[in-house]
Formats: structure tokens, sequence, C-alpha cells
């Protein structure tokens, strides 16, 4: 019984800041496409990031908030920057960064939108986060190494050939 | 710190049997072999590169024929993750075979283009690695990693003529709609992750079947479907195609039209057997669309082509509408099986066909440097072997009879006709009408062979390095042979091996 509440007023602090937290995520990705300015728009991006991490570690997933944080809002994002700055003379607000039929776009994602989020609501509308005790990473090591070893090889050759491809693509001769 | 060692106590130890494996390991020593052997080449003979990725390729298809001389029990790895059955192995054979072909058709161009070489075949071995994983994928993640494996390597080979700027424009366009392709996949698979709770094929299956489908598994097979549509280029999704095929070089051209799509297919026919077999009320109608259309938009465009390339590009689009018919009837009837058998059939003949034309069009390119169909104008007075050897890929693609694409065509109507329903009739109509359609333009370009004259007069033969040449002849020999006896593969497309290993 007491566990029971323990569990619903746990939920009820999530789910007040997991509020909190998507509607900054929103606004934030909301600047990332109206703002004019390419610089601003990615670090605008690293808040939504950063914001999926957070709702990660509400979750109780710290090993994927953790690697989110390193991969997205570190690697990705550095290498963002990178890409403006290497490839751009002007940093600054410019015109024209909007593709012409940008409106067209809008009802599709209104729809998508409303269809992600019948389909949501409709499957998972009253269940609640189980308790899975206190750590999952030990987990995710076991499951990698053992029923998923043949992909996690694999990634390693994605990453070679991705490597080996970028240089010859990129490399001036 | 006890809890700790208690946790790693309970690892475990994966039981791998290394036969099974075999063709895998083969290409992962090939492609680190291959990588090395290019640092220490002088310039002068990078070519040494191609002779040792063939080796390689050949190398790792001599554990697919023991495994398959063996046979016997389906060896299930990893709790039936990775799974090694006729099925699989007929494919894992079909995409080695296409990466040793293309290796031959590439020595020449490569060479004679200044291109990178060892790079080139690192990259193409890195691709076939993933199209034979994808064979034996049962999982999500596994499945979701080899179409990267094999993606990603291709949208860099697409672009790999890099101071001509179709080629680049090819590599862009694939890449980002590739990825767009990818995503869409992604979080499809996840919403099915997350309605069913497993990412095995047999356990959703079992989760899918266990009651009426809810709006998430709706929308979580749309979304996957649309995904594979993209990289078998099913129209509307098929807007990539043509320009990447155009600008790409042409060697990689004839492997993205073969073994990408075929691998795209793969997946395809693996989601849908094993993955959502009862949910056909989703994806039956959702393919038998893609279907009809794609057959149909990829010829019509198809007749006003004037560029070779673009013409079996969208014909290529337009066959793989053949192929995804029989899976819109995967659950009606006894469908199931002669729809696997269609699948497979066509996947193999179309490989062998395709290929061999683009080796005629590499071959005829050689000397006339032009794409345009009028080059082949008189080509029977100059070159009588390759204009026999075209006429009989071209054949093969319409379909006519004793021919491989003959027997490919009449599987595919025979498992929508077997569904015995209005629908499946419709789309067998519909596909009649298109394989008249396509007729058309592969007689125009045999007429343009046959009749006319070469348009600047040249009849100076057409010398075929002799790479290309023996790519002319495996081509040929499999495209006569499986449309004599197709019984020699049928055997290997078993449904029961398919779905029984995994309890389904």
């Amino acid at each position: 019984m007491i566990a029971q509440a323990a569990a619903d007023s746990i939920n009820v602090a999530q789910n007040v800041g997991f509020g909190i937290i998507a509607a900054g995520m929103i606004f934030a990705a909301l600047c990332v496409v109206t703002t004019s300015n390419v610089v601003h728009a990615a670090l605008w991006l690293v808040l939504v990031l950063a914001g999926v991490a957070a709702q990660y570690i509400l979750a109780a997933a710290e090993f994927v908030a953790v690697s989110q944080v390193l991969v997205y809002v570190g690697a990705v994002m550095v290498l963002f920057l990178f890409g403006i700055m290497l490839t751009r003379a002007q940093i600054g607000p410019e015109k024209g960064l909007n593709n012409r039929g940008w409106a067209a776009g809008i009802p599709v994602a209104v729809v998508l939108l409303g269809l992600l989020s019948w389909a949501i609501l409709d499957a998972f509308e009253d269940t609640t986060l189980p308790d899975r005790g206190p750590t999952t990473t030990s987990r995710i090591s076991d499951d990698v190494l053992h029923p998923y070893l043949v992909p996690f090889l694999a990634i390693s050759f994605i990453l070679l050939a991705a490597a080996i491809g970028a240089m010859v693509l990129a490399r001036k001769d | 710190m006890i809890g700790l060692v208690a946790q790693v106590g309970d690892w475990p130890t994966p039981v791998v049997d290394w036969h099974a494996l075999a063709p895998e390991l083969v290409l992962i020593a090939g492609i680190n072999l291959v990588l090395a052997t290019d640092l220490l080449l002088e310039e002068g003979r990078k070519w040494a590169t191609a002779t040792l990725t063939g080796f390689v390729l050949l190398g790792a298809f001599v554990p697919v024929v023991t495994l398959a001389v063996i046979g016997g029990d389906v060896r299930a790895l990893f709790d039936g993750r990775y799974v090694i059955d006729d099925f699989a192995l007929i494919l894992k054979a079909l995409f080695l075979l296409t990466g040793y072909v293309v290796v031959l058709m590439s020595q020449t161009e490569l060479e004679e283009g200044g291109y990178y070489q060892g790079e080139f075949y690192v990259l193409l071995l890195c691709s076939v690695l993933g199209m034979v994983m994808m064979t034996s994928s049962r999982d999500l993640v596994s499945v979701f990693i080899a179409l990267e494996l094999l993606s990603i390597p291709a949208y860099m080979l697409a672009a790999w003529r890099k101071r001509d700027r179709k080629s680049n424009e090819a590599g862009v366009k694939f890449y980002l709609l590739g990825v767009f392709a990818s995503a869409v996949l992604l979080y499809g698979m996840s919403l099915l992750y997350g309605a069913t709770g497993s990412t095995r094929f047999d356990e959703i299956a079992a989760s899918l079947a266990s009651g009426d489908l809810i709006g998430l598994q709706i929308v979580g097979i749309t979304f996957v479907i649309a995904g594979f549509a993209f990289k078998v280029s099913a129209v509307p999704f098929h807007t990539w195609a043509p320009d990447t095929y155009e600008g790409a070089p042409t060697p990689v051209t004839a492997f993205l039209s073969v073994a990408s799509k075929a691998a795209g297919f793969v997946a395809l026919v693996l989601v849908i057997f094993t993955a959502f077999p009862t949910a056909d009320g989703v994806y039956g109608p959702l393919v038998w669309v893609l279907a009809a259309l794609t057959m149909t938009v990829g010829n019509v465009i198809a007749l006003r082509q004037t560029n070779i390339v673009r013409m079996l590009a969208y014909s290529s689009v337009s066959q793989g509408g053949f192929i995804l018919m029989p899976l819109a009837f995967v659950n009606s009837g006894d469908a199931a099986e002669p729809a696997l058998k269609a699948v497979v059939v066509y996947l193999l003949v179309y490989g062998f066909t395709n290929l061999g034309a683009f080796a005629v069009v590499i071959a005829v390119a050689r000397k006339t440097r032009s794409g345009a169909i009028t080059s082949f104008g008189g080509l029977i007075s100059y070159a009588p072997g390759l204009t026999v050897l075209m006429t009989l890929f071209l054949a093969s693609l319409a379909g006519i009879p004793p021919l491989g694409g003959w027997i490919a065509k009449f599987n595919a109507f025979k498992a929508v006709l077997d569904a015995g329903s209005g629908s499946g009739y419709a789309l067998a109509v519909v596909g009649a009408v298109n394989t008249a359609i396509a007729a058309a333009y592969y007689l125009r370009v045999m007429r343009e062979m046959w009749m006319n004259d070469p348009p600047d007069g040249d009849r100076a033969p057409i010398v075929t390095p002799a790479p290309v040449a023996t790519a002319l002849g495996i081509t040929a020999a499999g495209t006569v042979v499986l449309g004599i006896v197709p019984g020699l593969v049928l055997r290997f497309a078993d449904l029961q091996d398919l779905t029984g290993a995994l309890g389904g």
C-alpha cells in the first residue's frame, strides 16, 4: 500500500517534470526552425537534445541519458558548428534559408502530429512507469555482448566505411 | 561491489556456431586484408586490390556452399536473432556473386578513370557484408544495422566520380533520401518495439497475432514498410533512383540496382513473412498500391527515356513492382508458399539479367562514350556478340520464354492468382498490362541494335576487357540456366524453414 502510494507520488513528480521539460523542448524546437541565423538554430538544437537527455533521466535510463549528452550534445553539435564555420563565409542572420514550399509542410506536420499522438495515447493512456530497479547499464552491456553481438560487430564496420569514404570524398586532389 | 560481481556472473557466454558465421567472418577478414594491402601497394599496382577482392568474395562463397551441402537443421544463433536457413543461404550466394560480378565490371573502369581503387573495394566489401548479414537477421536491431551497413558505403560509392557534378548530385540525393528513409524506418521500429515489447521477429509476430491490432502497431508497420519502400525504390519513394543511377559510375549503378535493391526486398520479405504475417489488413493494401503504382509509373516514364542508363533505372523501378506484387497476398489462401518462391526466384533472375545488361552498357560505352540509346545503333554490324547478349538480357527483362525473366514473371503471376481473391486478379491484370508496356521499350533498344545504322558510321570493333567478358559470361549463363531449370533454386525458398525456424 505504501509502495503503491510512493509509486503514485513519483509518477506525479515525474509527470510535472516531464511537462516542464517538454514545454521547453517544444519552444526550442520552434526556435530552431524559425530563427534566421544558422548558428542560433544549432544552439537551440542543443537545448532540444539536452531536453531529450533530461527526459531519459526521468525515465530512469541514466546510461542512455549520458550517451545522449556525450554523443548528441557533445560530438554531433560540435561537428555541426565546425561544419558551419568551415563551409560558410557568413555567420549572422540571413534571408533565403527557408524552402519556398515551406507552407506545404504545415498540413503534413499537423496530420502526422495528430496521427502519432492518437496512436501513442491510444496504446499507453493509463500506463504507469514500471519500477525497474536501480540500474539498467549492466543489462545493456550484457545485451550488447550476447544477443546483439552480430549487430555490435557490424557497427564497427559502419564506422570504418564512413571514415574511409569521408576521407576519400573530402580529400583534395 | 558484491552485487556487481554477481551481475557479471549472470552474463551467459554466447554460444557461437563458427561454421554458420563463416561467410561473414571471411568477409570481415577480407575487408582488413584489402585495406592493409592497399597501403603497401605502389600506385601502379593498385589493380591487385581488385583481384584480392574477387578472391575474398569467392572465399566467402565456400562456407555458403558447405553449409548448403551439409544442410540439415536450421542454425539459429543468439536466441533466433541470427538464423542460417536455406532462404538465407541462397540469398547470401546471390549477394556474394553479385559483388564478384561488380568487381569484374569495376576493374577496368576504375583503372582507366583514375579513381581510388583500394578504398572502393573496401567499401564494396563492407556493403556486401551488410547484405550478407541482412539475409540472416531475424531481429529489428540486426535488420536496421545491416541496412545501414549496406547503405552507408553505397552513398559514397555513388559519389565516387568526385570531379563530376552529376556523380556528386547522385551521392547527395541518395544520401539525403536514404537517411530520411532510415529515420522513418527507425521510428516505426521503435513504435513496434514499444507496442509489442520485443525486437525479435517471432515474438513480434506472436504479439501482433494475439488480438486486434491497435493504432500504434498499425502506424509502426506502415512506417517500417514505407522505410523499406525507399530502399527498393517503390513509387512514390523512387525519386532518388534515376538521378542516382545516371550520375553514379556505371558499375556502382549496377550494384545499386541489383544488390542494394535485392537487400531491401530481403528485408521486406523478412518483416512481412516472419514479423507481421497476420497483419495483412495493414500491409496487404499498402503493398498492393505500392506494387501497382511502381509497375505503372516506372514503365510509363521508362518509355520516354533517351538515355540507356536512365531507361534501365526506370525499368528496374518497374521490375520492383513485379517483385512487390506477391508480397501483398502473403496471408491469403495458399499464396504464402508460392509468394516466397516467386520473390526469391525473381530476385535471382533479375540480379543476373540486370547485371548483364549493365555489363553490356559498360562495354559499349567504352567505345561510344555516350549514354544515348541511339549510340547502340547498328551494334550488330561491329559487335555481334554484345548485340546477341544484350538482346538476351532485354528479352529476359521483358519476360520472353525460355529465359529466366519468363520463369520469374510466371511465378509472380501464379502467386498472385493463387490468392484467389478479386484484388489478386485485379493486380494480375495491372501486371499483365505493364508487361506489354515494358516490352515496348526493350524492343526499341533491340530495334536500334539490329535495324539501324551506327550514328557516326564508325564500325571499328569493340574490344571487351577480359573481366567484363567474364562478367558477361556469368550473367548470361545465369539468365539462361535459371530459365530452363528453375528447380535448381526453388528448393531453397522453403517457407517451412523461414517461419518454422522461429516457431511461427
